[in-house]
């Protein structure tokens, strides 16, 4: 029994000992003093071996080391060890990361107005007092009068500054996309095609930046 | 029969707060941190004090540890750390030991990095070392090509077993007897010799 003790702490020794038996000998090695001598000859016996001659043999590192360590604070239980991700969450993680960008992105987009042509949502300018000062406010404080917050483009305003080029704004959507479905990526861009010029940025776009414009957006923008 | 499992499991003890799994991964790296720091400094006496201040680094860094890397990995690399540290500290350049076992360059390195230590501690080591090249000597072939192979060459249990055309269990025998042998020797003096010596030091 205490042979085979002593074969498996050797093993142990070597890092060749199965993982679930080093759990209980390490349990073990670290209360019972004469198999810590024993690992300890262990280790003295491999330096000698290696002719370590800098080194000396009764080198006093572990006993101070021992007592320094004696008066630090114990760890209190450490966090399990970490889980490795699962691997569905990556991919998905990622298409979530892009359609939240591209939705973002869109909506900055359609607030890029020149100051000259910016045309603020008619709430706001029944105010002459307030100035728009960030194009790219004035679409989500429209937005918030309006409603509750939401990832949907403002309903469009009749105005030719307020539109992203339909070119652009495919493009953007394009180079954002790599994550969608081609079915939806296709469909999305099936329908800046087939829309007319002026109504192309006035396209509502979900957060997946995949869903077919509603029909009432183009009756609307009419 | 992971790499690094043992090393992994003190590890995970340690975390949990049993400090005595400690003792035991300085106990099996000591070595081996000292004979690093002193590519760095020439004096032994000072490569312990380096070695036991990377040690209880490491010690206070043990919960950031994950395991992503090999203990001796990441322990080696706060050492090289703190050597460095400590040769800058102290304004000198490091010298880099190119440390080649079989070179006579290294001997006479070796030698001189020897004439700093004490000479109760170059009396034990020298006789430590000679117990354990007697007990080697008086070993049977296969023990001692088991043993050698091990400690010598780095290999791995299936590597030996490979070379020496036995089965991995054999190896793990072998080499276990062959400590066991040279063990037995050593006891005596390790347990009467080495502990006076350290009174004295």
């Amino acid at each position: 029994m205490k042979e085979e003790l002593d074969s498996q702490l050797s093993a142990m020794f070597d890092d060749e000992l199965a993982s679930a038996e080093c759990e209980l000998l390490a349990r073990r090695l670290s209360r019972d003093t004469e198999l810590k001598a024993r690992w300890e000859r262990y280790a003295v016996i491999a330096a000698a071996i290696r002719a370590e001659r800098g080194v000396r043999l009764n080198a006093r590192v572990a006993r101070r080391v021992s007592v320094i360590v004696g008066s630090e604070p114990v760890f209190a239980g450490l966090a399990a060890p970490r889980r490795a991700p699962r691997r569905w969450l990556r991919p998905a993680s990622g298409a979530a990361v892009a359609a939240g960008v591209a939705a973002v992105s869109i909506l900055w987009l359609r607030g890029q107005v020149p100051p000259a042509t910016a045309v603020v949502a008619p709430p706001l300018a029944a105010v002459p007092a307030v100035r728009v000062t960030t194009p790219a406010l004035a679409p989500a404080a429209a937005l918030k009068a309006s409603g509750p917050d939401s990832y949907v483009v403002p309903p469009p305003v009749r105005a030719a500054g307020a539109v992203v080029p339909a070119t652009e704004l495919a493009n953007y959507v394009v180079a954002h996309s790599m994550f969608s479905p081609p079915m939806a990526r296709r469909n999305l861009l099936s329908s800046f095609m087939t829309s007319e010029p002026g109504e192309a940025g006035l396209i509502p776009v979900s957060t997946d930046g995949a869903q077919d414009p509603p029909r009432d957006a183009k009756s609307h923008a009419q | 029969m992971g790499a690094d499992a043992s090393d992994l499991s003190l590890v995970r003890r340690v975390q949990r707060g049993d400090k005595g799994a400690f003792d035991a991964l300085v106990l099996k790296y000591q070595h081996k941190l000292v004979k690093l720091v002193m590519r760095y400094v020439r004096n032994p006496a000072e490569a312990e004090d380096i070695a036991q201040e990377a040690f209880i680094k490491a010690y206070r860094a043990l919960p950031q540890f994950r395991g992503d890397s090999a203990f001796y990995t990441w322990l080696y690399r706060i050492a090289i750390n703190t050597a460095k540290n400590a040769v800058v500290s102290r304004d000198r350049s490091p010298i880099e030991y190119n440390i080649d076992r079989n070179s006579e360059e290294s001997y006479e390195m070796q030698g001189r990095m020897k004439d700093s230590e004490t000479p109760e501690a170059l009396v034990l080591t020298d006789e430590i070392r000679s117990i354990v090249n007697a007990a080697i000597e008086a070993l049977p072939e296969d023990l001692r090509t088991a043993i050698v192979l091990r400690e010598l060459e780095g290999l791995s249990y299936e590597e030996i077993a490979a070379a020496m055309d036995c089965p991995v269990g054999t190896v793990r025998s072998r080499i276990f007897r062959a400590r066991e042998a040279i063990d037995r020797r050593l006891r005596e003096v390790f347990e009467g010799g080495l502990g006076r010596a350290e009174e004295l030091g």
